[in-house]
């Protein structure tokens, strides 16, 4: 290699990830990197390096071409997407080596840890089944050591009973036990590079802390370099030596974590940096606030839930999904229910609109029972409470209109004449800040922000009282979600509704709720005004949803203290 | 295997009984109303030469001039011991006669089923390992042509290759190892065609999944990946288009035998339908009846077994989706 080339890529080094001494080539060093798939260019002239035993982030919201670039890296774009550029691994270029020279790669030096856990298992084959294809890959002749090899890895990604899992098949598993699972068929032949595209996006808070932490800790431990893809700020800095910030497919900003965090230079990644809710507890505060003032005042609760029990039969065993749960929310105001996957916040809300009758106790919206009623009066009521799906991309029909699709209540609940109809459809997209030129889309052409404001107008078109925010954003980007919670606290503060948001994202929580309660199993564990919960959290488990919001600092990195060499196995394990 | 399993076997045995007996009451009733009736034709036929006094005992003997629920009842509990009547025509037994033809019949089922499964799946494997442009497109449109042509088309250009062209079998010798092997193909190419394209639909499905990208990162090359992540799962649905096609690879058998010149049920039902033969035409559409429903009943208690992804609940096969927990519409997998 000439001398020209190693001087710049020094100099490249020295400014994308934290000066340390290692050696001349980096592991990965990726160069006016473009992909396209037919004629539409999806990644443009991208170019990063990531040194051995380092990691990096890219960074951006859905379209920037994170996960395109993570998927050329690895040689598994779809068909018809066409790759150029270079992309370096060990001083060889991966977009131009035959198939049959870079297979012998994958597994071995190049680790995979994907998306979403749940679709990432082959459905039908037992996990032990399809660990044995990654233990293959360390060349170890005999199968009862690969087998061992394989509890071991489980046990050392916290797994509890190796064995069980070696037998289950994926749906018996939960999405956390599923990601450890693939975390360490990566890491189990002991890759060089570790490509992990949004390992947590599809998981719970605490889970998703549990899961980076252990990324972390084998990064380390075992001297992999980890390229993480994310849409977390948060995530990205508490985590990685260097990050990359893309924008639809071009690098907007790259350097070291700390720097680029700390006093990021692009307007994009300052931007990024606002709408992450972990960074910015107080940006709604001025929207948010008056309100709390209101309900000081001591008028009758909006929403009144007293002892309310729910329970199921599922295969024979009782299953208690909602337990003697009590809340108030004041009229105008917003109340959070937060807690994990089965924690009891989405069978309290079906409750709440009347999909679900409860065993025992009572829900009364604006002093009118819900619960007992029939479907009938029950229809009166969903005039004055509402819906949000969380899924933008499931709920609404992609056959219908923008228009359809918002007129629809007006049309079902026979409200005004055909044109006050159409008036009060522009009105509430105008409300979510939609245009009407927008009238005549299908959802398929909008976008996910575009989308979830299409469903909220939808649901704001019969003017509700309340309306029941089933993770509104969760299947959005930060800066979409940014968006959408101010649209909402904007209407909030406008036309006094009353809001019942379900989460599992505390850092939003804190962001725009008034009141919250933390739910676990069924049972309220704690409730209250979202300052003292968040300042002083008497129940452990609270306090631990809390330690799981990224403060962004890396405080935590190392977490153990960086290896000069690679440990052998038996060291790992202890 | 467990309880929930056992529970939901008996209900779907019980299912099948229950249809088996309504098919039989079904086809006693249909062919008793219809206009005609053959059993006094035959007996006042001249040639036949029955006085009136014989023909009176004659239908008091088979007991026809009973109500009909009585002779229904008498039918179906003569079928439910094995006893399927008499012959009209030929005096024998209806079990003697179909004991005679079943075996060919089943001979020529089977071996085209499995020819149907076997052509299946190279074509379904030929979609995935052959490049485009060495014709994945022409082996993509297999299905579609083969659906469109009849099998008794196939069946005379086969006859003419195979039979007159090359001499691999004489027509005259319709049970030889050759000429029972081009019947099954005959047979078989119209069925494989809709195995054939639910397994290419499925796998094409499969490949695109996530899990099929993960295991590629694991260091997989197609032929392992086909062979170990994608058949499985594919196949799954083939199960349930298999029971279906049941129905048509009798059918098919039928005009296949005629065209090959075989004796089978085709010949016997051929023989009964122009000589109205009721009893031994109840007798096979019941055995149809029941061959469907046996098979479709061992697809649906393979099904459990196959997929481990499919729950059995109250007595119900389902699958769970990931939805199930966090979906707002009606709690499916609460059994009231």
């Amino acid at each position: 290699m000439a001398s020209q080339d190693r001087l710049s890529a020094a100099l490249i080094r020295a400014i994308t990830v934290a000066p340390a001494p290692q050696p001349a080539t980096p592991l990965l060093r990726v160069d006016g990197l473009s992909v396209s798939y037919g004629r539409q260019d999806v990644v443009h002239d991208v170019g990063f390096e990531l040194g051995r035993g380092k990691s990096i982030a890219l960074i951006g919201e859905s379209g920037s071409g994170k996960s395109t670039i993570a998927r050329a890296v690895l040689r598994l774009l779809p068909n018809g997407a066409a790759a150029s550029g270079t992309v370096q691994f060990e001083g060889q270029n991966l977009l131009a080596l035959p198939e049959r020279r870079f297979r012998p790669l994958r597994g071995r030096q190049i680790g995979f840890v994907p998306q979403d856990p749940g679709n990432a298992l082959n459905p039908v084959r037992t996990i032990g089944a399809q660990a044995m294809e990654a233990a293959a890959l360390t060349d170890e002749p005999n199968a009862a050591v690969r087998k061992a090899l394989i509890l071991e890895t489980f046990a050392q990604v916290g797994l509890d009973n190796p064995q069980r899992v070696f037998d289950s098949y994926p749906h018996q598993l939960s999405g956390g036990m599923l990601q450890r699972v693939l975390i360490g068929l990566a890491v189990l032949p002991r890759p060089a590079l570790l490509v992990a595209d949004e390992p947590t996006s599809a998981l719970d808070v605490t889970i998703q802390k549990r899961i980076l932490d252990l990324l972390s800790r084998l990064q380390q431990n075992l001297d992999i370099s980890l390229l993480l893809i994310t849409h977390d700020l948060a995530i990205a800095a508490e985590r990685t030596d260097g990050l990359v910030v893309l924008k639809n497919g071009s690098v907007q900003e790259a350097g070291p974590t700390s720097a680029v965090f700390s006093s990021p230079a692009s307007a994009y990644a300052r931007k990024l940096h606002a709408d992450v809710p972990a960074l910015n507890p107080d940006r709604y505060a001025k929207l948010r606030d008056p309100r709390l003032r209101q309900h000081e005042s001591g008028q009758a609760p909006k929403i009144e839930v007293s002892a309310v029990t729910k329970t199921f039969a599922v295969d024979g065993k009782v299953l208690t999904a909602v337990d003697d749960v009590s809340f108030t929310v004041p009229a105008g105001t917003t109340h959070a229910l937060v807690g994990e996957s089965g924690s009891g916040k989405t069978t309290t809300i079906r409750l709440l609109l009347g999909l679900d009758e409860p065993d025992s106790g009572q829900i009364s919206v604006a002093g009118e029972r819900v619960s007992g009623r029939s479907q009938q009066s029950l229809r009166s009521i969903w005039r004055h409470l509402q819906l949000v799906y969380q899924n933008p991309f499931t709920s609404l029909d992609p056959t219908w209109t923008v228009e359809s699709l918002v007129r629809e209540p007006l049309d079902r609940f026979r409200i005004g004449t055909p044109t006050e109809r159409s008036e009060q459809v522009r009105e509430a997209l105008a409300n979510v800040g939609l245009g009407e030129q927008l009238l005549i889309r299908k959802p398929g052409a909008l976008s996910g922000g575009q989308r979830q404001r299409v469903a909220i107008a939808r649901s704001l078109v019969l003017k509700p009282d309340v309306v029941v925010l089933d993770e509104p954003t969760s299947a959005l980007d930060v800066s979409v979600q940014a968006d959408i919670v101010e649209v909402l606290l904007t209407l909030q503060a406008r036309l006094g509704l009353t809001y019942i948001f379900v989460s599992h994202d505390l850092a939003l929580v804190r962001q725009l709720a008034h009141t919250v309660s933390v739910m676990r199993r069924g049972s309220v564990v704690e409730q209250g005004s979202v300052a003292d919960i968040f300042e002083n959290p008497q129940h452990a488990y609270t306090a631990s949803l809390l330690e799981s919001i990224p403060s962004g600092i890396s405080a935590t990195r190392p977490l153990v203290q960086p290896k000069q060499r690679r440990l052998s196995r038996q060291e790992q394990i202890a | 295997m467990n309880n929930a399993y056992l529970t939901y076997a008996a209900k779907r045995l019980g299912q099948a009984v229950v249809v088996i007996l309504l098919a039989y009451v079904f086809t006693f009733v249909v062919v008793s109303i219809l206009p005609g009736d053959p059993i006094t034709s035959v007996l006042r036929n001249p040639q036949n030469g029955f006085s009136e006094e014989e023909i009176a005992e004659i239908i008091a003997a088979q007991g026809l001039d009973k109500p009909i629920i009585v002779q229904l009842w008498h039918s179906l509990s003569g079928f439910l011991v094995g006893d399927l009547g008499m012959s009209m025509r030929s005096n024998r037994p209806v079990s003697t006669l179909i004991a005679e033809v079943l075996p060919s019949t089943l001979i020529l089922a089977s071996v085209g089923l499995a020819v149907a499964m076997i052509l299946a799946m190279l074509v379904a494997y030929g979609t995935r390992f052959v490049p485009k442009r060495y014709g994945q497109g022409l082996l993509r449109g297999f299905p579609s042509l083969f659906l469109s042509v009849p099998n008794f088309v196939i069946g005379l250009v086969l006859i003419h290759l195979f039979g007159f062209q090359l001499g691999l079998f004489r027509v005259i010798n319709p049970d030889s190892f050759w000429a029972t092997l081009f019947a099954a193909i005959a047979l078989g190419i119209p069925i494989s065609a809709q195995i054939a394209e639910v397994l290419i639909a499925n796998l094409d499905k499969e490949a695109e999944q996530e899990y099929a990208t993960v295991a590629r990162s694991r260091g997989l090359g197609q032929a392992r990946l086909f062979a170990r992540h994608l058949l499985k799962p594919a196949s799954l649905p083939v199960v349930t288009v298999i029971a279906l096609t049941i129905g048509e690879l009798l059918g098919g058998s039928l005009i296949t035998e005629t065209v090959f010149g075989r004796t089978g049920i085709g010949s016997l039902v051929q023989r009964s339908v122009s000589t109205q033969d009721l009893p031994v035409l109840q007798a096979i559409v019941s055995l149809g009846a029941v061959v469907f429903v046996l098979v479709n009943l061992i697809a649906d208690l393979l099904y459990p077994l196959l997929d481990p992804r499919v729950k059995i609940l109250g007595g119900q096969k389902r699958r769970p989706t990931t939805a199930d927990e966090t979906s707002i519409g009606p709690s499916k997998a609460v059994t009231p």
